[in-house]
């Protein structure tokens, strides 16, 4: 079973890992790339040398590419200490046309592109567009380098990032002691309460293992996931961060800053990040904080993306099961009666119906009902989670009955049921305890899926019932032509969707012993 | 004593010809099998016709086909011909035949620029049902096809479920939103989208069930008497699944077109007034006063097309199945 199951996961993460590829080849080769700007108001005001400039950035920031400028070529010499900042102020400016260099910059200028072109890089310098004597608008002479990322090294670098933990040498400028200090009682309770807590100098987080009165009451910030930098969804946030940080309104408490202050505050001091030399740049950092972890998240009321997706997915699941079974195994029984006939107009409504109209219609229905139809982050009202859970729910019960009574079925005509009837068991006993267990099988195997399925949320119901979910964040993703995301969702998905079935199939051995992976097929 | 009565003919009072006689052994006749006729489509169809409501629903099935591909060739349907009459955007049927006249276009009112809600819906429906059933037959070509040899060869089976792991798990609208992209949001780039990867699907569907049928023991002996794999394929294997893809299509074309309504609703879908399109952008209309007919009619219309569609090829499904022709 070990063997086996370890086989099964290499497998998973191998086509994780191709489905990974695909899409990158998907966004990034064929898709084209001049789509992002179709509905940039700066991409259509710049012009000459710098909408070239400007292009290339953005696909540096869509991670399409790698682009240095000559300046930023500059900048990395006098950071590595090959040059002096005076040199690089000297040789920074070059001229307007090609080949019209006074000596000394014209070195600096080769070496650049040899450096680049060595490197498989496109060098290219633009001449300054004049107007006259003048400069035309944005007609600044340039001078880049650019090259496409390779598939290969794209995928690579974006699987070893995917999971970072945090160490004490995050921090890249000078600090005195760093390391990591224990503590039992922590000071953001104001030092009184015994609350242990583990606190990093140098990390990205201040705070590395923290308990709060939050489920599961012991939070870390040591591992921590990256599923891929969002640039145009939410920008500068990992998808990861996206999907499970809280929305909605703030919720104030009275906590205790590091220098003492205690005030009413969203400030989720536990989440505080590094920020290079914040400390001074306000009054309101040096009046709280004693160092540069001043990058503070809020506390909001609200529930994460996943968090509402998963809750009324969850509810749609139970309701679901515990609906769609009962109602098959009835059908099974009452074969060709009128419970049957009336179960299959409603799985043939489901099926044939498009989604879309069914969950309009149960929004007009819910609507004269009296029932809210949108849904609002800062209501407590559980009724809001009526109509999108019912929608969710309505197709599954159909896809449940539509099964279990045709496995039911197929299972009444075989023989060990017609032996349990001629040695004189009722139809109930039949039914309960030699049919139903083997039919729901089947079953059974889909459970892990739909439970997981309730991450990703979905699609129409979201969005027809404006639930702040993570179900349009891949269509948000494709429409921004937000890459990264489209990237991380994928692989989202795709380890939800190999997770479950992985569990399906551990879960159907468990139910029935006679399924086993240990040994080889007769 | 009873053998000497029955010998006697005169007491029977029956012609010598009705009696058992011993008749020669004829090598000819024995080498015949005689059956009832037995046509396989003769008996689909007496069966499918058997029930009554198949007709009625077949009926529905040549009014909606009338509607889509001839109603639309013999009006002129101009979106844009109202568009300057402010009087005649956003009407209610009785408003709309008020205004017009009777006439079968204004049954379901005016759109939001005067257009006739009737006509945009067959017009819509057109490129729908024209866009289901050409990616259906595509589908079902493609996957058929490729499902039975997946099915039958082992080495292809190690393959093509990799394949199914991997392509399986890129998100179908990504894929689609892709190919909308490159290729712009015409109809054939959505066609080529939906067939793209959807033939797997059913191809996987395929192998399965020809797995099912492949081991079974009249297979095998009909192997050991030497057929041919084609002839096995064609004869013994094909005339089982022939029920199993008519009710596979049977609920392939309608889920092509819900499939369209649901992309054109999230804004992926076609540039052309397809049913989905009209749903997407009558949705504000369902909500304001007066103006909900313009959303429910395309909704209701797609609706009953799938559903129509849906039943018609469930029971020809049915029909086509041999053990119901008893």
């Amino acid at each position: 079973m070990a063997k086996y199951l370890l086989k099964r996961i290499l497998h998973a993460i191998l086509s994780v890992i191709a489905v990974v590829m695909i899409v990158m080849i998907l966004i990034y080769s064929l898709m084209n790339r001049q789509l992002i700007f179709s509905s940039d108001s700066v991409y259509a005001k710049t012009t000459n040398n710098a909408k070239q400039t400007y292009m290339l950035r953005k696909w540096e920031e869509y991670g399409y590419l790698d682009y240095v400028t000559y300046s930023d070529y500059l900048q990395m010499l006098t950071d590595s200490g090959e040059i002096d900042e005076d040199t690089r102020a000297k040789v920074v400016n070059f001229a307007r046309k090609a080949g019209s260099d006074s000596e000394e910059v014209q070195v600096y200028i080769d070496k650049f592109n040899d450096y680049y072109t060595k490197k498989g890089y496109t060098v290219n310098r633009l001449d300054a567009v004049t107007a006259g004597k003048k400069l035309a608008n944005g007609g600044q002479q340039q001078y880049y380098a650019y090259k496409d990322k390779p598939l290969i090294s794209r995928l690579v670098t974006y699987f070893t990032s995917i999971i970072s933990v945090d160490n004490v040498h995050y921090v890249e400028e000078d600090l005195e002691n760093r390391g990591i200090t224990f503590t039992t009682h922590d000071p953001v309770y104001g030092g009184e309460k015994f609350s242990p807590a583990i606190m990093g100098n140098g990390t990205k987080y201040k705070y590395l293992l923290y308990c709060n009165d939050k489920f599961p009451w012991i939070h870390q910030n040591l591992v921590t996931i990256n599923l891929g930098k969002s640039y145009s969804v939410n920008m500068g946030i990992d998808v990861f961060t996206t999907m499970i940080s809280s929305q909605g309104s703030y919720v104030n408490s009275v906590i205790t800053y590091p220098t003492g202050l205690t005030e009413e505050s969203a400030d989720d001091l536990h989440m505080a990040t590094y920020a290079a030399d914040s400390l001074d740049s306000s009054i309101v950092f040096t009046s709280r904080y004693t160092d540069h972890y001043t990058s503070v998240p809020t506390v909001k009321g609200g529930m994460s993306k996943m968090g509402y997706s998963f809750s009324i997915g969850i509810c749609a699941v139970v309701i679901s099961y515990l609906l769609g079974v009962p109602l098959g195994i009835l059908m099974a029984r009452k074969k060709d009666k009128l419970v049957d006939k009336l179960g299959t107009v409603y799985i043939i409504f489901i099926i044939a119906v498009p989604s879309l109209a069914y969950i309009f219609l149960f929004k007009a229905i819910g609507y004269k009902m009296g029932l809210p139809t949108v849904f609002n982050v800062d209501s407590t009202s559980k009724l809001m989670y009526v109509l999108p859970v019912v929608s969710l729910s309505l197709p599954s019960i159909a896809s449940l009955m539509k099964w279990l009574r045709r496995y039911m079925i197929d299972q009444m005509n075989s023989d060990y049921v017609k032996f349990a009837r001629s040695g004189g068991l009722s139809e109930s006993e039949i039914f309960s305890k030699h049919i139903l267990k083997n039919a729901i099988i089947p079953i059974v195997h889909g459970i892990p899926g739909s439970i997981l399925g309730a991450l990703t949320g979905a699609i129409i119901t979201e969005r027809v019932y404006v639930v702040p979910g993570a179900g349009n964040l891949l269509t948000q993703a494709i429409n921004k032509y937000d890459n990264s995301v489209i990237v991380g969702v994928t692989l989202y998905y795709a380890i939800l969707s190999v997770t479950s079935l992985i569990l399906g199939d551990i879960l159907m051995s468990m139910v029935d012993p006679r399924i086993s992976f240990s040994s080889k097929a007769r | 004593m009873e053998n000497e009565k029955l010998l006697d003919l005169e007491e029977l009072d029956m012609p010598e010809d009705e009696l058992f006689s011993f008749i020669d052994n004829s090598t000819l006749d024995s080498e015949k099998i005689t059956a009832p006729r037995y046509s396989y489509w003769h008996s689909v169809f007496r069966v499918f016709f058997r029930k009554k409501i198949n007709i009625v629903i077949l009926a529905v099935l040549a009014v909606i086909l009338l509607f889509t591909y001839v109603y639309p060739t013999v009006t002129d349907y101009d979106k844009y011909a109202n568009l300057l009459d402010a009087s005649a955007k956003h009407l209610t049927p009785s408003a709309a035949i008020n205004k017009f006249g009777f006439s079968l276009r204004w049954i379901l009112g005016a759109g939001a620029s005067g257009e006739s809600t009737f006509d945009a819906i067959w017009y819509g429906s057109r490129i729908s049902i024209t866009l289901a059933l050409i990616c259906a037959a595509i589908n079902m070509t493609v996957g058929v096809l490729v499902g039975a040899v997946w099915g039958f060869s082992k080495k292809v089976d190690i393959v093509m479920q990799e394949v199914y792991n991997i392509i399986g798990n890129v998100p179908y609208i990504l894929l689609i939103s892709v190919v909308v992209m490159i290729m712009s949001a015409s109809f054939w780039s959505m066609v080529f989208a939906m067939t793209v990867t959807g033939w797997l699907y059913i191809a996987y569907f395929m192998r399965t069930q020809v797995i099912i049928i492949r081991d079974r023991e009249y297979n095998l002996a009909s192997r050991c008497l030497g057929t041919s794999t084609m002839r096995i394929a064609m004869k013994n294997i094909l005339p089982f699944m022939t029920s199993v893809i008519v009710t596979y299509t049977a609920t392939e074309i309608p889920s092509y077109i819900s499939s369209e309504v649901f992309l054109s609703y999230i804004g992926m879908g076609l540039s052309d007034m397809s049913l989905g399109k009209l749903i997407y952008a009558a949705e504000s209309a369902m909500v304001t006063p007066g103006w909900q007919f313009e959303f429910w009619s395309p909704v209701v219309i797609s609706a009953i097309i799938t559903v129509v569609l849906y039943v018609v090829g469930q029971n020809l499904g049915d029909a086509s199945d041999p053990r119901t022709h008893m």
